[in-house]
């Protein structure tokens, strides 16, 4: 096959703002290219070989659906653990993003532990962080949507997305915005986050074709004016 | 009683005052009586002598309210109603008000009121609401309300002060609601209608997993697309009612059989009842048709995902023709446009339609189109953008027009100059 597998971790489950759209995205561009890319949906509890996928994608969700999937994902910690370290590219979303650090404290004491790929912790309050993001990356500026009551610290010497420049990001004290491990990424940002973001998106199916067939030349440029003209829109917002 | 009738008489002389400078003030009198005398609400809805319905939910509020009112007013009852937009605390005094004499005496039998899902908390027990309707509970606007899981509670402690609920078996967030402890009926739909409605999110087409259904009171047995509106069957016990409904979409027939079950609560008959639900004629934007320099334009407002793929499935019914999406993501839309990823736009890929995309957001949903394979247009400006929807064309062809919130108002302004004021909320 000349193209890319995605596995869409918790379709049902964890799919709130958009996030499909991220799969929609990368489908589409790895198409527009005239690469072939298969989607593997993974629902809780059905098992999966994650040597199978080039990108693993997982959305946000609302509180009730976040602890459907936590035991899920303790059961698949181990051989997320393994795919993350052997280069898998990961894009986890907010819920699934908070899942993917040590553990998340709600706000009424409860402790859902989470999976450790991330050194971070996320601290459940009472005020939501909702509103545009802006987001300075090694991919330019991303823009997004965040709706999040959780305020996730990161460990010292653990790499963040990017920096702020518009909304809250992680937390509202340290500007720090998402995390990464090797080609492992998490994020706040919906909105859906790659359609608007096509440099981000092509970093990731780049990492996930250099990987696979150790180079990513049939990334060919495509026109992403629209793309370009949405993402100008969605930043002059506030 | 005296403070009521100094409330009543200020917050109308506002409200003159709002619309003679040219501000609109559907809410203004309510919202200023409510200052002086914050038991307005109370003081004239005790006067009601059938009492109150509510009708609440995401979608389908506004008609449904319609649609019972005029199964009511077929019944020779007198009732006091709120048209769209003003569902909030403000807009059902300002509506009682009007129906009151200067004394505060409401001269009206009962009054059905459609009230914002995350009103209906506090204005439940202020009402004590004789029956609460509940269309569904669908993704609307997270990023006010912040949880899906929030608005049902807001909603079902809303129950707890009627004394009959009347719920959407269908939604599984509105029939759990039945626990509540409220007297309880339930209107839904045969399985093969329920098929046609699009799940909020079904990505793979995976079928939602679904509890047996409760014994439903007003069963929608069939559902079709009928010229500009909808033929729709229901069934009560050995009862059919077969009609033309005006408003299109298999929803409508949801609405349409959540008003005559509530109907059926106050004693409507089925004949009168039937010629009731066929004379209802499309609600403000919702399937509302307008000339417009001899096209005809069709107006379907779109508030969330589960809106939007009732109404592409509408689109997928009617001939090719040109279509506006306008976008807008001020206070009354929701900020948060990320909902447009969870339409099922790929499914009109292929349709024929001519598209465009206009307002605030219209870049965002030209992208969503490029991303489900259709070509679009954008044209951010309202008013060029629908120049050039008409331009697209021919004389006597129907163009649709399907506009968030705000963007319906300002495009409604432009086909109806001088209506705008009446029928804005404020």
């Amino acid at each position: 096959m000349n193209g890319l597998v995605i596995a869409h971790l918790y379709p049902l489950e964890m799919n709130i703002y958009g996030d499909t759209g991220n799969v929609i995205a990368l489908t589409r561009r790895l198409q527009w290219r005239g690469l072939d890319v298969r989607v593997d949906p993974v629902p809780t509890t059905v098992a999966y070989d994650f040597a199978e996928a080039d990108i693993v994608f997982a959305g946000g969700g609302q509180d009730r659906s976040q602890l459907e999937v936590a035991d899920d994902l303790q059961r698949r910690a181990g051989a997320i653990a393994e795919a993350v370290e052997q280069g898998t590219v990961f894009l986890t979303i907010c819920g699934t993003y908070q899942l993917f650090g040590r553990r998340f404290l709600t706000r009424d004491g409860t402790e859902i532990p989470g999976i450790g790929v991330f050194a971070m912790e996320t601290i459940g309050g009472s005020k939501r962080m909702i509103g545009n993001v802006v987001v300075d990356s090694p991919w330019g500026d991303l823009v997004g949507f965040e709706n999040h009551s959780g305020r996730t610290f990161l460990d010292a010497g653990q790499e963040s997305l990017g920096r702020v420049k518009k909304g809250f990001g992680n937390n509202e004290r340290t500007g720090e915005e998402g995390a990464r491990v090797v080609n492992c990424f998490g994020t706040y940002l919906h909105g859906s986050l790659l359609p608007k973001n096509p440099a981000f998106a092509d970093g990731l199916l780049r990492l996930a074709l250099e990987r696979r067939y150790g180079d990513a030349a049939a990334l060919t440029p495509l026109d992403d004016e629209l793309e370009h003209r949405a993402a100008a829109s969605a930043s002059r917002r506030s | 009683m005296l403070r009521l009738v100094f409330a009543m008489a200020i917050g109308r002389a506002a409200g003159r005052l709002s619309q003679f400078l040219g501000r609109g003030g559907s809410a203004i009198p309510g919202l200023i009586a409510e200052k002086i005398d914050p038991c307005t609400i109370e003081k004239l809805a005790v006067g009601l002598s059938r009492g109150v319905v509510i009708v609440t939910g995401t979608n389908g509020k506004t008609t449904t309210t319609k649609m019972l009112v005029g199964i009511l007013e077929a019944e020779g009852l007198s009732v006091v109603t709120n048209p769209t937009g003003s569902n909030l605390a403000r807009g059902v005094a300002t509506h009682l008000m009007r129906a009151a004499s200067w004394r505060g005496r409401i001269e009206a039998d009962i009054a059905v009121f459609e009230v914002d899902e995350a009103a209906v908390r506090t204005l439940s027990p202020r009402l004590s609401p004789h029956l609460v309707v509940v269309t569904n509970l669908a993704r609307d606007q997270l990023d006010r309300f912040g949880e899906l899981a929030t608005t049902a509670e807001h909603v079902a402690a809303a129950l707890r002060h009627a004394d009959l609920a009347v719920l959407n078996a269908d939604d599984p967030l509105v029939a759990e609601m039945a626990d509540a402890g409220t007297e309880t009926r339930f209107f839904g739909a045969a399985p093969q209608v329920r098929r046609l409605m699009p799940a909020d999110s079904n990505l793979y087409g995976a079928e939602e997993e679904s509890g047996p259904q409760p014994a439903l009171q007003v069963r929608l047995e069939s559902a079709e697309a009928e010229g500009y509106g909808e033929r729709v069957e229901l069934g009560m016990g050995g009862d059919r009612l077969e009609m033309h409904l005006q408003v299109p979409g298999t929803y409508n027939g949801y609405n349409a059989a959540a008003a005559l079950l509530a109907g059926l609560e106050y004693g409507a008959g089925l004949d009168r009842a039937q010629a009731a639900l066929e004379a209802i004629r499309p609600a403000f934007g919702r399937g509302q048709v307008i000339e417009h320099r001899g096209r005809r334009v069709r107006l379907l407002l779109v508030k969330n995902p589960a809106g939007f793929n009732q109404i592409i499935r509408l689109l997928g019914e009617v001939g090719e023709s040109s279509v506006l999406v306008a976008i807008n993501d001020l206070d009354a839309d929701g900020h948060d446009v990320s909902w447009l990823w969870d339409a099922r736009l790929e499914d009109l890929a292929g349709c024929g339609h001519r598209f465009g995309t206009s307002g605030i957001r219209a870049y965002d949903m030209g992208l969503r189109l490029k991303y489900a394979g259709i070509e679009a247009w954008s044209e951010p400006d309202l008013s060029a953008a629908l120049e050039r929807l008409v331009a697209s064309a021919s004389e006597g062809e129907t163009v649709i027009l399907v506009p968030t919130y705000t963007a319906m108002l300002r495009l409604h302004s432009m086909l109806l100059p001088g209506t705008r004021k009446r029928e804005a909320w404020t």
